[in-house]
């Protein structure tokens, strides 16, 4: 994202890189000799491992050293010298999971810029705090990766970004910097907004849009904007370059398809506009929230959209959408790639707990642990690092008492990064 | 001798009467698994019921022929959960005035209600329903089944517990505790003055100056519940909020003599200790799990109730989510998942699966009747799926009384949850 960051340097970005590219070659090194001794080497063995790559291994060997998985196998697995051996009989070993939608270290404050209904130049790394005891109850809970978005009271509200819930620094937790940009439809972005009725506007307030008309039009004219952004910088009038425009290259990133727009829209017609707005503007969309994607399946399927639901526990309408219990045994039917995430409901439920509700209102077990792994992150886009248990990704994983779905375990280690945290 | 033969006679022939009676009444429960709770498990069982109650369970039982056979050999049979303390079902649980000891939730359950409906969906048999927790002395309880179109076709009993309730709310700790005291020293008060007057009643009676068949008054009926809970009669169920209010309730207790059942809330688990003297069972608010930051350090910690009482051995009994109107919400109105979180946080299985059977039971006095499969018992009896405590496990049949009263093939909300109605219209 060259021009995203000509718009705004970003500090973040000067430590990413350098770090990742490293890592990268150090796990390359120990993939090519597995059996070479490893001072910090860890050996998990004799639990069920579900690698959600591939099939489930009963009495497995999961290795990790340098931060990153070296071998997946079974009991016959040869473990390198001077490895850690832990014991796991009768545990269960799956990727650590992945929370697709969170504000996790966002202080509620901090969440939503009140300053514009549009504001798609905004980062949310800026106001991540790496010491939120959130991130430590996310990691306890088996959450190893999560994204952060901005919050939804704005029509078009930032960048959000994908961190790991362990680290000193935002720059040490940063997976991936401007993964989405978050749109949000329905009445959120105009709650608190006030018609204008007597005299003069005297606030904010009174400006914002008020409707679910006023919210998609402020998105709307967003993207109208970008475009004639666009046109100005491509046929500069009288010989001057345009201003470059830190908002305006954000959309245009999204217009390009270089950057996902995540639409957080529940109500059935709120999924519907999320999808005509992306047909409009032609930009990739992710639905989030999604309440009511068992009404609009189909159409999610047709527009090869994708779906990151959140709380499928919630048993409440919120904005004028109707949960149902087979939501995602209907997305599951129509080939939606969906993931699950805990989302913007405060009531929602750890996030294995979240996917146990899926599972108990009939979804298939495999498809459910993909939707808290592998799904978010392909949906992230660094699903090359985590998501699953694989020689060479991230050695980010939980091991569970039990069966994870079984409402009765819970997680005894989790590992980010190889390392385990508490 | 002689006096017992007619009665025997009379037995006879009242069974030589009624024989068909008693063999439209046999019903019989094929079970693949039944879960008794005090007498362990039973693989491929048979539970024989007459009249609504169990006669038999075993191995080797032979179904008479004419018997209703309930066919469950490829489900799990356990009895339906017993709920000691809720106040879901009523419209409004808490009246306004701080004492009301005389008013009762017969007056206020709403037999429609959906926490009922979802209760009986989940397997509830049995529900102690009472006024919720914002009131000093808050009214009587009644327990009852969660099943039937009036509040007479769903008692099992009338005039249960006395809601005594330690809630601040609004207001200091401190004028909450004295305000309840005052309202017990009324009663009491009230109470030495009716013994001197009916004293002098008698005096009078005797000296004729009252007529010969004159009565002294009654006891005040607004006064009546305190009344017989200060004379050991009835039993409090005494909400402690927090473990800053459990001294404060002991001393009320004892200072007054009553019986009493304590209440928790979920930051009780700190004074588990000073509880574990008690030796009694307690009741546990639905929400188990607490957590706490630290104000210096900003650690975060988690409490679990029921896994701090079951390390002292304090049996306790669970709740479920409460709702005045519409469904409940969240996980805790399930028992599965109610019980898991107690196994999750380091409960035994058997003590979970027992706080919200034979537990409970025992705390409402009817443990010779509900709680457990067992010859003599009721046959409140829920047929599942599977494993009780597992998120997959469905509730498919509840018998109560020996009849069924639920059955998920039939369940039309259910079918409109899961998208199989088009509308509620269609569903209903």
């Amino acid at each position: 994202m060259i021009a995203l960051r000509q718009a705004s340097p970003r500090r973040l970005h000067a430590a990413g890189p350098s770090s990742h590219t490293l890592r990268v070659g150090l796990a390359l090194l120990c993939g090519l000799c597995p059996a070479m001794a490893q001072d910090d080497a860890v050996a998990l063995r004799g639990a069920t491992v579900h690698p959600v790559a591939g099939p489930p291994i009963e009495g497995g060997v999961v290795i990790f050293a340098g931060g990153k998985i070296q071998a997946i196998g079974d009991g016959q697995t040869p473990l390198p010298a001077g490895a850690t051996v832990i014991d796991c009989e009768g545990a269960v070993i799956t990727p650590g999971l992945v929370d697709a939608a969170t504000a996790l270290g966002v202080s509620s404050r901090d969440a939503n810029e009140q300053g514009d209904e549009v504001t798609p130049h905004l980062h949310i790394v800026d106001v991540i705090d790496p010491a939120a005891p959130a991130f430590r109850r996310a990691r306890r809970a088996g959450v190893t990766t999560a994204q952060v978005s901005p919050g939804n009271r704005n029509a078009v509200g930032g960048l959000g970004a994908v961190v790991k819930t362990r680290g000193d620094t935002v720059a040490d937790m940063l997976v991936r910097d401007e993964t989405c940009l978050r749109v949000t439809l329905g009445s959120e972005p105009s709650a608190g907004n006030r018609p204008i009725r007597f005299g003069t506007p005297a606030t904010i307030y009174y400006r914002r849009p008020n409707t679910r008309m006023g919210v998609v039009w402020a998105i709307r004219k967003a993207f109208y904007d970008a475009m004639a952004y666009r046109d100005r910088k491509t046929v500069p009038e009288e010989g001057e370059p345009a201003a470059s425009d830190a908002g305006m290259e954000v959309l245009l990133q999204a217009l390009e398809r270089k950057l996902q727009v995540r639409t957080t829209a529940r109500a059935e017609q709120d999924i519907r506009t999320a999808l005509r707005l992306a047909a409009e503007f032609g930009y990739e969309t992710v639905v989030e929230e999604a309440t009511e994607a068992w009404r609009v399946a189909d159409d999610l399927a047709a527009a090869q959209a994708r779906v990151v639901f959140a709380a499928p526990s919630a048993d409440s309408s919120t904005d004028g959408a109707k949960p149902r219990w087979h939501s995602l045994n209907a997305l599951a039917a129509a080939d939606v790639p969906f993931a699950i995430a805990t989302g913007s409901n405060k009531a929602a439920l750890d996030l294995i707990h979240e996917v146990t509700f899926a599972v108990r209102n009939g979804l298939d077990r495999d498809a459910a642990l993909a939707s808290v792994t592998l799904e978010p992150a392909r949906i992230l886009g660094v699903a090359e690092r985590v998501g699953s248990l694989e020689a060479g990704k991230d050695a980010d994983l939980v091991v569970w008492s039990g069966d994870p779905f079984d409402p009765s375990s819970r997680p005894t280690r989790v590992y980010i990064d190889g390392k385990e945290v508490q | 001798m002689n006096v017992r033969l007619p009665s025997w006679n009379l037995l006879l022939w009242l069974a030589t009467l009624s024989p068909s009676v008693c063999a439209q009444d046999q019903v019989v429960v094929k079970a693949g698994k039944v879960i008794t709770v005090t007498k362990g498990t039973l693989e491929n069982a048979v539970i024989l019921i007459e009249n609504g109650v169990i006669r038999e369970v075993g191995q080797d039982i032979e179904a008479p022929w004419d018997a209703t056979v309930i066919d469950a050999s490829d489900k799990v049979v356990l009895p339906t959960y017993v709920v000691a303390h809720t106040s879901g079902g009523m419209s409004n649980p808490n009246e306004n005035m701080a004492n009301v000891p005389y008013l009762t939730v017969e007056d206020a359950v709403d037999p429609s209600s959906q926490f009922f409906e979802e209760a009986l969906r989940n397997g509830v048999g049995t529900l102690h329903v009472i006024p919720g927790n914002a009131t000093l002395l808050g009214g009587r309880g009644m327990i009852i089944r969660p099943f039937g179109r009036t509040v007479e076709d769903m008692a099992v009993r009338t005039a249960a517990g006395l809601k005594v309730s330690l809630d601040p709310g609004r207001g200091s700790r401190m004028a909450k505790i004295r305000k309840l005291h005052r309202a017990i020293a009324e009663v009491r008060e009230y109470l030495a003055d009716r013994e001197r007057r009916e004293a002098e009643f008698a005096k009078e009676k005797e000296a004729g100056a009252v007529a010969e068949d004159a009565e002294f008054e009654e006891i005040d009926p607004k006064k009546k519940p305190v009344v017989d809970l200060l004379a050991g009669k009835a039993t409090a169920f005494f909400y402690v909020p927090s473990a800053a209010e459990i001294a404060e309730a002991l001393r009320i207790r004892d200072r007054y003599g009553f019986k009493a059942v304590f209440v928790l809330g979920p930051a009780c688990s700190k004074a588990a200790t000073r509880l574990a003297r008690l030796g009694e069972p307690v009741v546990l608010m639905p929400e188990l799990e607490v957590w706490e930051t630290d104000p210096d350090t900003d650690e975060e910690s988690m409490y679990c109730s029921a896994a701090e009482l079951a390390k002292l051995s304090v049996p306790f009994a669970l709740g479920i989510a409460e709702s005045t109107r519409g469904r409940p919400t969240g996980p805790t109105r399930y028992p599965w998942w109610q019980m898991a979180t107690c196994v999750r946080n380091g409960v035994d299985r058997q003590m979970a699966l027992e706080a919200l059977t034979i537990v409970p039971a025992r705390i409402l006095g009817l443990e010779e009747e509900l709680g457990s499969i067992e010859a003599g018992k009721v046959a409140n009896l829920q047929i599942v799926t599977g494993d009780p405590l597992q998120a997959t496990t469905w509730v498919d049949t509840v018998l109560l009384d020996g009849e069924v009263a639920y059955q998920r093939s039939e369940d039309p909300r259910l079918r409109h949850l899961f998208g199989e109605a088009e509308t509620t219209e269609d569903a209903r």
